[in-house]
């Protein structure tokens, strides 16, 4: 076998995407300021964002209050009277002040009469968005009460997802931006899983530190030896590039000498033995996982720019059905990181408990990717290493900073 | 008169240190807690975890009478204890891992 023969199976995923090339990862984008600079301009203001899903706004009337620190702004994400979502930005067009009152990075209330007030001068709008009434109107010289409404955002929902666009003219519509990536996750029964365990963490590291570190199986059999031995013997395959984004799929063959401990035997058998709760490989969208093989763990996609998804429809860790990282920018070396386990609810509190089990050791495995990511973050911001070198399963993270540059133009 | 149901006695040295209500409560005790006492919980409590799943489930999420409450909470206790055991080497920290105390769970308080 020829060296170049060699070179090429190592990285028989990556050359089969000849335009993302096998070069190296630059180090400049994760710690420029000026870099961030940019990506806040031409990237988190014209691309679609998932914000929420359609479960935590059920009723007409609630909404969430999203902070989007990379946008200098909030916005409220609100069930109108038709039923549909709609998105302002959390501002009240008369003089400025925020609509509703926020209590942290998301804040969810409901809007009684299907109204929301500016608490500073009483001006009260629809939550379609036009303003109803304004306390003292006459004393306006002259108002065009038609361009005082809420100021709206781009919103469109996927799979009850929620997204915003920021960008007061898209160029893509959610479908468009989507692409092939939003037709291989279609059909799947994510709104039954309505039971979330939520984590967020400020991290001082580039938000693309976090991304990268989350993006990619090869850390697995050593950031989490302690928590999930199990999954040494991980495969990484099947990956599928969308555009910006990409997937894949990770499964764990059995292996000889898998130890299964006893509360996970416990807790296993009882989620095993629901017929909500077990694995339900038969729902999976058709082309994930076709085969239907039973070590299937998660199918793994990064949704530009700063969304990961894992479904695993109660395969791999028994119960949850799928979760989600996701990863916003307050400063070129700070970021909010999220991290959702969702569940179809339990039906009685042994799987209640069973479920606790599982997401302990999801949020553990948490702490130990967390770990990392502030070292490498410091360390990075040395200057010593220029470039970094990316294995052949790291191919997702090679696309997201090809189209990364794409959209920043360097 | 016992906190805990008939049959579970045995666990009632536990209570007042590891039957908690919230997420945030347990996890304070089992950031403090030693390899000893992780242990000697996780003993107790894997020789009655099938008996106290029966037990909690004759009762519906939210509608358990006191006794089966402290019951359920000991059992959520072990769920979030066991890796300590099984998997941490009785350390009470994931070891090589991030502050735990800087996680926010979001999710608020889920008991029952």
């Amino acid at each position: 076998m020829t060296v170049d023969n060699i070179k090429k199976n190592a990285m028989k995923y990556t050359s089969a995407y000849p335009e993302i090339g096998t070069g190296k990862l630059g180090v400049e984008p994760i710690i420029s300021p000026a870099l961030f600079e940019l990506e806040r301009e031409r990237l988190f203001k014209k691309v679609w964002l998932k914000v929420g899903r359609l479960e935590e706004v059920p009723n007409v009337g609630d909404y969430k209050v999203k902070k989007i620190d990379v946008a200098h702004t909030s916005i409220i994400l609100i069930r109108g009277k038709d039923g549909g979502i709609n998105a302002f930005h959390n501002i009240c067009p008369h003089r400025g002040n925020k609509i509703i009152s926020e209590t942290g990075n998301e804040t969810f209330g409901h809007a009684r009469a299907n109204v929301l007030s500016c608490r500073f001068h009483g001006w009260v709008f629809d939550t379609d968005g036009p303003v109803r009434s304004i306390p003292r109107e006459e004393a306006f010289s002259s108002l065009d009460k038609k361009c005082l409404g809420l100021r709206s955002v781009h919103c469109d929902v996927w799979e009850g997802f929620i997204f915003i666009n920021l960008d007061e003219n898209p160029t893509q519509s959610l479908s468009e931006y989507l692409g092939g990536l939003g037709d291989h996750f279609s059909g799947y029964p994510y709104g039954d899983s309505t039971c979330s365990y939520r984590y967020s963490t400020v991290l001082n590291c580039n938000w693309k530190v976090a991304l990268y570190a989350f993006t990619e199986g090869y850390h697995v059999s050593t950031i989490h030896a302690a928590t999930f031995p199990s999954l040494a013997t991980l495969q990484h395959t099947d990956f599928k590039l969308f555009g910006p984004h990409s997937t894949s799929t990770l499964y764990v063959p059995p292996a000889e000498g898998i130890v299964t401990t006893p509360a996970t035997a416990a807790f296993g058998s009882v989620l095993q033995q629901s017929e909500r709760h077990r694995p339900h490989l038969d729902q999976l969208p058709k082309g994930i996982n076709p085969d239907r093989r039973e070590d299937f763990q998660f199918e793994f996609p990064s949704v530009f720019p700063n969304f990961l998804l894992h479904l695993g429809a109660g395969a791999g860790y028994p119960g949850m059905t799928y979760f989600t990282h996701q990863f916003w920018p307050i400063a070129w070396n700070k970021t909010l990181w999220e991290g959702t386990n969702y569940f179809r609810p339990p039906t009685k509190p042994s799987e209640r408990a069973a479920m606790a089990h599982v997401n302990a050791l999801h949020r553990n495995a948490w702490l130990e990717d967390t770990g990392t990511m502030e070292d490498t973050h410091e360390a990075l911001t040395s200057g010593v290493l220029k470039e970094l070198v990316l294995m052949d399963e790291e191919l997702m993270i090679r696309n997201t900073d090809y189209h990364w540059r794409r959209y920043i133009g360097v | 008169m016992s906190a805990l149901p008939t049959g579970f006695t045995k666990l009632e040295p536990f209570v007042r240190d590891w039957a908690f209500a919230t997420e945030k409560k347990r996890s304070e005790k089992r950031w403090s807690s030693t390899k000893e006492d992780f242990q000697v919980f996780y003993d107790a409590m894997l020789e009655c975890l099938t008996s106290a799943f029966e037990e909690i489930d004759k009762y519906e999420i939210g509608k358990m009478p006191e006794q089966i409450k402290i019951l359920y909470y000991l059992v959520l206790a072990f769920a979030e204890a066991s890796p300590h055991v099984e998997l941490y080497k009785g350390d009470s920290k994931v070891p090589y891992s991030f502050d735990a105390e800087r996680f926010v769970a979001s999710h608020g308080d889920i008991s029952d």
